[in-house]
């Protein structure tokens, strides 16, 4: 699939929750091959080598008719302050589409759980949008999205998502709306209410929750993917710097890495050595002013 | 991207010989910061460039170190990759073959544990056709074994050298580190051992830190920082060189647009390789080249090699300002 730079147009930026901003983007050379689950390169610097990398993103929504795609973006560093505040009508240095997507389910008759921890909302959209048109179309009573934040505010807007007869169910860890725990707990109670497993389930969200989800999902026997994070330099699998500890077939003893952005981002967790991976892989503290 | 004017009618003449090799035009890419080359072919056209230089590859492939491997820096990304690479073999295999196809110059990059590795690895690849040059990593920070070990000492750096020279004809760059303290002493030692050309810089040894979880950002400690934030060390570190031997010099070191890449050439480099700017715009080499071109033109000049080392130490303080409108200064509009 060919990976293009283009100089998408900024149509819109607002604030969508606290902390988290939508931005729509107009990128018709990009969209076209785009698929749930992949991401895109951002240069948030328009000029000036400050700061140098461009950014990872998820495809948070397409819109393949118009050329448009939408991120959602949770201000968290530097970069991420920046990108909150580019106006619309700028041009932005994006390449993509990068990685590989999501697996798309393939039958109606499979219950599919989504599972999101905070911005882990974003690549989870797209795939939802995919499957509420495609295989549940007319059977969106076998989709359940598990949506679970710190505190409410930081919820998205779910309008569209309470019109489509999905089961949603909401959590937040200090309970000011919805379920009180984490989104992992609102699953588990779940299963156990169902007394039914889903035939797949798709997350992304926070290292503790990958961590717990990962643990909870072993030696299950369901089809389990997860969009994953590391640290990335160039999103096309040349620097080798996104790179997490993984399982090799020979044993725990070879030592193995996946690269983030070639292998995945979207993974079976079961893949990884969480065991060795380390706190500060996925969120360095930068902006912090004292 | 419009074309400007040309002074002087006929395309300029950007071919380089360094010594034994002959680049079409002074524009590589670096080792590490290119993959090989392949991950690049959507966006670049590889038989473009003056040469690639492919990830720097072992006997036996190495699965580098463990995470965090990268940390951003002002202006600068450190990296301890620790030299992850498919292994030789594996390279001649599957890489190669695609690689040639593209119609690139290819020049490996290589590196071992003991001085008998390094000279295998060239014998190894001597036999292999397509292979234009090799570059000889004696200056990578971030590796336990051999790496950096061998490029901060003159002697053993000049036996990596001799040792390599042995087993291959193939042209020899030697790549060295800026972790040394003097630059000019490594430079004449590797090239009194059989270097053909010299490339430098390779990554500045250095270190960042969190202040709030009290831990390194790289699990390796320590790493190695590219991008514009070397370049005024690269650029010093050239100019030692050419001045310490008569052989061509590669300029490496921050080259993110068109102008850092002319600094080199003027300070007498012969070509340069560009390095992290591949990250930030994957048409960056291009870039570049097409800004050369637009130079040469702007200036009248016939050959890039009417430029190269043309320095004037003489005066430091030029009365005229020679700025010259590139139309596109950055690659990163
Ligand atoms: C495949 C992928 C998809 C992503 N999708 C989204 C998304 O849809 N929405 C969203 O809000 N965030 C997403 N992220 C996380 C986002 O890339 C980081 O939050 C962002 O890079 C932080 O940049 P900063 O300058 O604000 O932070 P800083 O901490 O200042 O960044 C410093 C450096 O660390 C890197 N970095 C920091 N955090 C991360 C991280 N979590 N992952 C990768 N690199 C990081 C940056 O690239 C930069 O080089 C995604 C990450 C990956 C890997
Ligand atoms: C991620 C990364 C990996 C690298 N790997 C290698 C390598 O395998 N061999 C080598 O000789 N240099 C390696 N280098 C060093 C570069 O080739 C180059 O010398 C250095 O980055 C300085 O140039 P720049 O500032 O343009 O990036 C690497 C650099 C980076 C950033
Ligand atoms: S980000 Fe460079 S290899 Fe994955």
């Amino acid at each position: 699939m060919p990976r293009v730079q283009e100089k998408a147009k900024i149509l819109e930026n607002h604030k969508e929750a606290e902390g988290i901003y939508r931005l729509v983007l107009y990128a018709p050379r990009i969209v076209p091959t785009a698929r749930p689950g992949q991401f895109v390169m951002v240069r948030v610097a328009s000029e000036g080598s400050d700061p140098l990398l461009a950014r990872p993103f998820s495809f948070h929504r397409l819109h393949k008719e118009d050329g448009l795609f939408e991120l959602l973006v949770r201000v968290v560093g530097r970069g991420t302050q920046l990108l909150s505040q580019s106006r619309p009508g700028s041009p932005l240095q994006v390449v993509g589409p990068l990685g590989r997507g999501f697996t798309l389910p393939t039958s109606a008759q499979e219950t599919v759980f989504f599972v999101a921890g905070g911005i882990g909302i974003a690549p989870l959209q797209a795939l939802l949008d995919h499957v509420l048109t495609t295989t549940h179309k007319d059977h969106p009573e076998r989709v359940y999205l598990f949506y679970g934040v710190r505190t409410a505010g930081e919820f998205i807007s779910l309008n569209s998502l309470k019109r489509t007869g999905i089961h949603l169910v909401l959590s937040t860890d200090d309970g000011s709306t919805g379920q009180s725990g984490t989104v992992v707990e609102a699953v588990q109670q779940s299963v156990k209410d169902l007394s039914s497993m889903p035939e797949r389930l798709y997350a992304c969200g926070s290292l503790p929750m990958q961590v717990s989800l990962a643990r909870w999902v072993q030696g299950r026997n369901i089809f389990v993917e997860m969009s994953l994070e590391s640290m990335m330099a160039c999103g096309l699998g040349a620097c080798l710097g996104c790179a997490l500890p993984a399982v090799h077939a020979d044993g725990p003893e070879v030592e193995h890495y996946l690269h983030v952005c070639q292998d995945g981002p979207v993974l079976d967790p079961r893949r990884i050595r969480w065991d060795k991976v380390q706190p500060l892989m996925v969120r360095p503290q930068t902006y912090v002013s004292l | 991207m419009g074309q400007s004017p040309t002074p002087h009618g006929s395309a300029p003449d950007l071919r380089v010989s360094l010594g034994p090799l002959q680049l079409a035009n002074p524009v590589l890419t670096a080792s590490g910061t290119f993959g090989y080359g392949l991950e690049f072919s959507d966006f670049v056209d590889l038989s473009r460039l003056g040469g690639i230089v492919v990830k720097g590859l072992s006997l036996k492939p190495r699965p580098g170190n463990p995470p965090p491997r990268l940390a951003e820096t002002p202006c600068g990304l450190l990296n301890a990759i620790g030299l992850e690479n498919v292994g030789v073999e594996k390279f001649i295999e599957d890489k190669l073959p695609l690689l040639r196809q593209r119609g690139a110059l290819i020049i490996v990059n290589i590196l071992g544990n003991t001085v008998e590795e390094y000279a295998e690895l060239a014998a190894l690849l001597s036999g292999v056709p397509g292979i234009a040059a090799l570059e000889i990593n004696i200056s990578c920070p971030n590796v336990k074994k051999g790496g950096m070990v061998f490029g901060t000492d003159p002697h053993m750096a000049a036996q990596v050298v001799a040792a390599v020279r042995k087993r291959t004809h193939l042209p020899l760059i030697t790549k060295l580190s800026p972790n040394v303290t003097s630059i000019a002493d490594i430079a004449r030692a590797v090239v009194d051992a059989g270097s053909d050309i010299l490339s430098c810089i390779n990554t500045v040894s250095a270190m960042a830190v969190d202040p709030f979880s009290r831990r390194p950002k790289l699990a390796n400690i320590l790493g190695g920082l590219s991008g514009p934030a070397i370049k005024p060390i690269a650029l010093r570190c050239v100019y030692e060189t050419v001045q310490a031997v008569s052989c061509p010099v590669i300029g490496i070191g921050g080259i993110q647009t068109a102008l850092d890449a002319l600094e080199f050439l003027l300070v007498g480099a012969s070509a340069v390789q560009v390095g992290t700017a591949n990250f930030v715009h994957p048409r960056a080499s291009l870039d570049i080249l097409d800004g050369i071109e637009r130079f040469c033109r702007q200036q009248g000049l016939g050959a890039i090699t009417d430029y190269i080392g043309t320095l004037d130490t003489s005066c430091r303080f030029p009365l005229a300002d020679m700025s010259c409108d590139l139309s596109h200064p950055r690659p990163f509009p």
